[in-house]
């Protein structure tokens, strides 16, 4: 039986140490947590590149859709004989050079989608700093191109996770329901009048179908209920509104949606 | 009042948040003592649930051995409940020791349900008690009939105690929407907590996946005792108790991706980020892995069944198709084994030509996984109904249809397979995902029609000699140690998944884990975490079947002592 027994030892062993080397062998690759990004005035472009990888593939959850499938263009790769990002950013609109082009990418989606796919792209401003946002820039410059970002780009501040806004709210404090409309990025995914795109549900007549409660959550508890139908894009409204919006401006809004039955 | 609540508060607030575990560390702790209740918890839910069906073959049936195999399997969950209890003792002393802050968040929302789960974990045990130790008293006419409603309660205690803990864990996976970091735990409402996206879907895969688990260690059990028996007796009835085992975790493999796809459904519904991190992020080599290892399970179970066949007199008739079954495993293996969003640096996209490479990328999408798996479940159902036919002959004058309807229902729902499989290429992605149910509803209504039919045209039909118990080589044996090892690796590799996925949170972007463990290691690390639990889980299980070996003799009956057994 000793012999019977060696043999079961043997194959639960052997079998545990084949899964363990297999799971050693392939490319190892650890969830770090995120850190705040510190960038002193002397920072050079490659160290920005290095800090703009780590928000690209951390913080920033840009991984999330580019160069992982088809909802967005892969920028790390070529796409179309263009080159990756760095070579094809320069080119993609008229008049603008690749860093001015990557920052209106970035703080403004909406100005310019790359024919082909959907304007689904957050407002980057909402989630980075502007130190993160230009270390992006940077990295992905890095990418088939030459870095241009330089440390007086950078703005002044230094140590940040998130971004902030002006105690006042967007839109300059404005209580102009379309300037907040506007200045918050809204008809980059919703549709209002003739206005807009069609990612998220139509706004023309969500006062039909929405209580002024009901909106005032959606805009500051964006996921807590999904609209059927727009389930593949619960999670992509940015959940910062209610940080960004002053009180006035929000009541605004939800009374101006909730008007357009 | 006021007071008490402000000393409660001081205490809280002087509570360190942390503390550390000598030489592991605590999260290394925390892991080993979760993973191995978690294991003993699945043996000790799974096993009920087959011991009750094969008490009621045995009553309804007039089967007696069914009866003794039913006591058998009890027998073995008596003694690893004890250790169940035990190390979940351990995981809650550890976390409230080591993550005190964190532990007290989660009994501030869910202490009510805690207090519900020890009384209902109590009258569990008792329950148990009465059910073993009542076997042999209540034996016969109505007194059997309740000892049996004995082990559907001990179900349902079981069960309960299961979707109570699994309330827990799935809110630190999916908590509320409308929880944030500054939501007071104490104001979040119980039921409100435990009705979470991913609760009900992880206790329908957990309830499957137990009986899984838990067939593929009474195999293991039973394999021992075979290659330990002394006598031709003691062997038959160990074979045929390996290939209840055997046949029961296969059985419920099959159906454990359709909860699995569910899941993550739910997962995705719920948070696109996490879906992503767990499918496309840092956790998409894990897939290739479990791919192997379900590969592993297919290949090993279709093995032990096609060795099998060699004690069945007329099994020779079919041999000639094990070759081509054995191909379709293999392709399909390959097939689902193929890597495609895999977390890739510039230097590695550059080199493959894109994010996916330009050829084996088709062959990485859902649309050719599923198409692989479903064959490679329809071949497997494939395998277990020639073992069924191999020695009867049907006589019933429809039995050449029968067979070509069943041989058509193959042909269809392979059909609806594949060309939903190629469809998926040319549509978008969330009308793909729809197409995997079509995929799946055509696998299982061929798997119930062929069935009804087969047992319909077994009635009455000639016997080509009984199955020849106990006449198995020993390597089929050491093939359903492989199964074992590899269910309950497998089981620690995807508890890693769905604990992974949260990466440095306790609660996802609520409560985050600020200790030095906080990152969520690579799956080389992950992999020697689960090895050295399966390793300390079964040497436990070993330890614990030699007591209940030396505790009281085998209870087998020799086959064909009392019925001829001709079918299975």
């Amino acid at each position: 039986m000793w012999a019977t027994n060696l043999k079961i030892l043997g194959v639960v062993l052997g079998t545990l140490a084949l899964y363990t080397l297999i799971a050693n062998k392939i490319p190892q690759v650890q969830s770090e947590v995120p850190r705040a990004l510190t960038l002193g005035a002397d920072v050079t472009p490659e160290q920005l590149a290095q800090a703009g990888e780590q928000v690209f593939t951390g913080i920033g959850g840009c991984t999330t859709c580019h160069g992982l499938g088809t909802r967005a263009p892969n920028l790390l790769t070529d796409e179309k004989g263009q080159g990756p990002i760095g070579a094809r950013c320069g080119k993609r609109e008229p008049g603008k050079d690749c860093k001015a082009y990557l920052h209106e990418a970035l703080t403004q989606p909406g100005a310019f989608v790359v024919p082909g796919y959907e304007p689904i792209m957050p407002d980057m401003t909402r989630t980075l700093s502007p130190q993160q946002i230009w270390a992006v820039i940077a990295y992905l410059e890095s990418q088939g191109g030459t870095i241009t970002v330089s440390a007086s780009d950078v703005p002044a501040s230094t140590t940040s996770t998130t971004s902030t806004t002006s105690g006042g709210g967007i839109a300059g404090g404005s209580s102009d329901p379309m300037a907040i409309v506007h200045a918050a990025g809204c008809v980059g995914c919703h549709k209002i009048g003739t206005e807009g795109a069609a990612v998220g549900p139509d706004l023309t007549h969500v006062g039909a179908r929405l209580a002024a409660a009901g909106i005032r959550e959606a805009i500051l508890l964006p996921d807590a209920k999904v609209t059927k139908g727009f389930e593949k894009f619960a999670g992509i409204m940015p959940k910062t509104f209610g940080d960004q919006l002053s009180a006035n401006q929000l009541e605004a809004l939800v009374r101006f949606l909730a008007a357009r039955k | 009042m006021i007071d008490a609540v402000h000393l409660l508060q001081a205490a809280t607030d002087s509570l360190p948040a942390y503390r550390d575990f000598p030489v592991i560390g605590s999260r290394a702790a925390v892991w080993i003592a979760a993973e191995i209740h978690l294991m003993f918890a699945a043996f000790v839910l799974g096993v009920p649930m087959f011991a009750v069906v094969a008490e009621a073959i045995g009553i309804f049936g007039k089967d007696q051995r069914y009866d003794r195999l039913a006591k058998e399997f009890t027998r073995l969950l008596l003694i690893a409940y004890s250790a169940t209890a035990i190390w979940g003792a351990v995981l809650t002393f550890l976390l409230a020791t080591l993550y005190p802050k964190f532990f007290a968040y989660l009994t501030a929302i869910f202490g009510v349900s805690m207090w519900i789960y020890v009384s209902i974990f109590f009258f569990e045990s008792f329950t148990l008690y009465l059910y073993y130790y009542g076997w042999d008293r209540w034996k016969y006419g109505r007194a059997k009939v309740g000892h049996w409603a004995l082990g559907i309660l001990l179900n349902v205690w079981g069960t309960l105690v299961m979707f109570i803990a699994d309330s827990w864990l799935t809110y630190m996976m999916t908590p509320p929407r409308d929880v944030t970091p500054d939501t007071a735990p104490g104001s979040i409402k119980l039921w409100h907590a435990i009705l979470n996206h991913t609760w009900m879907p992880i206790n329908i895969h957990r309830l499957i996946g137990n009986v899984v688990f838990g067939g593929a260690i009474v195999g293991a059990y039973a394999s021992y005792r075979f290659l330990a028996s002394k006598t031709d007796e003691e062997r038959a009835h160990y074979d045929w108790m390996g290939y209840v085992g055997n046949f029961i975790a296969i059985s419920a493999l099959i159906v454990l991706p359709f909860a699995g796809y569910w899941l993550g459904r739910e997962i995705y519904q719920y948070d696109q980020s996490m879906g992503i991190t767990m499918m496309g992020g840092f956790m998409s080599w894990l897939w290739v892995i479990q791919a192997f290892l379900i590969a592993v399970l297919f290949l090993t179970g279709n093995y032990y069944l096609w060795v099998g066949m060699g004690r069945i007199p007329g099994a020779e008739r079919f041999r000639p198709y094990t070759k081509w079954l054995l191909a379709v495993l293999v392709l399909g293996a390959i097939v689902w084994g193929t890597p495609h969003t895999m977390i890739a640096d510039s230097r590695e996209l550059a080199a493959m030509g894109g994010s996916h490479h330009p050829f084996l990328g088709a062959l990485g999408v859902m649309s050719a996984k599923n198409t692989a798996v479903n064959l490679m479940i329809l071949t497997t159902f494939l395998s277990f109904l020639l073992y069924r036919r191999a020695n009867i002959r049907p006589v019933v004058p429809w039995a050449r249809t029968g067979t070509l309807i069943q041989g058509g229902m193959f042909g269809v729902a392979a059909a609806i397979v594949l060309f939903f499989g190629i469809r998926g290429y040319f549509v978008e992605a969330i009308v793909r995902i729809g197409y995997s149910v079509y995929q799946v509803g055509a696998v299982l209504a061929c798997i119930i029609f062929v069935t009804v039919i087969d047992v319909l045209m077994a009635r009455g039909a000639q016997s080509l000699g009984a199955i020849q118990w106990g006449k198995m080589p020993p390597r089929s044996q050491y093939a359903l140690f492989i199964l074992a090892v590899t269910f309950t690796w497998l089981m620690g590799l995807m508890g890693f998944a769905r604990s992974g996925i949260r990466q440095h949170w306790h609660v996802w972007q609520v409560l985050q884990d600020t200790t030095k463990y906080a990152a969520t290691p690579a799956l080389g690390q992950a992999a020697i975490m689960i090895s050295v639990c399966v390793l300390i889980f079964l040497s436990l299980v070993g330890f614990i079947f030699w007591l209940g070996g030396l505790a009281e003799k085998s209870t087998f009956v020799a086959a064909g002592k009392e019925t001829e057994h001709v079918g299975h």
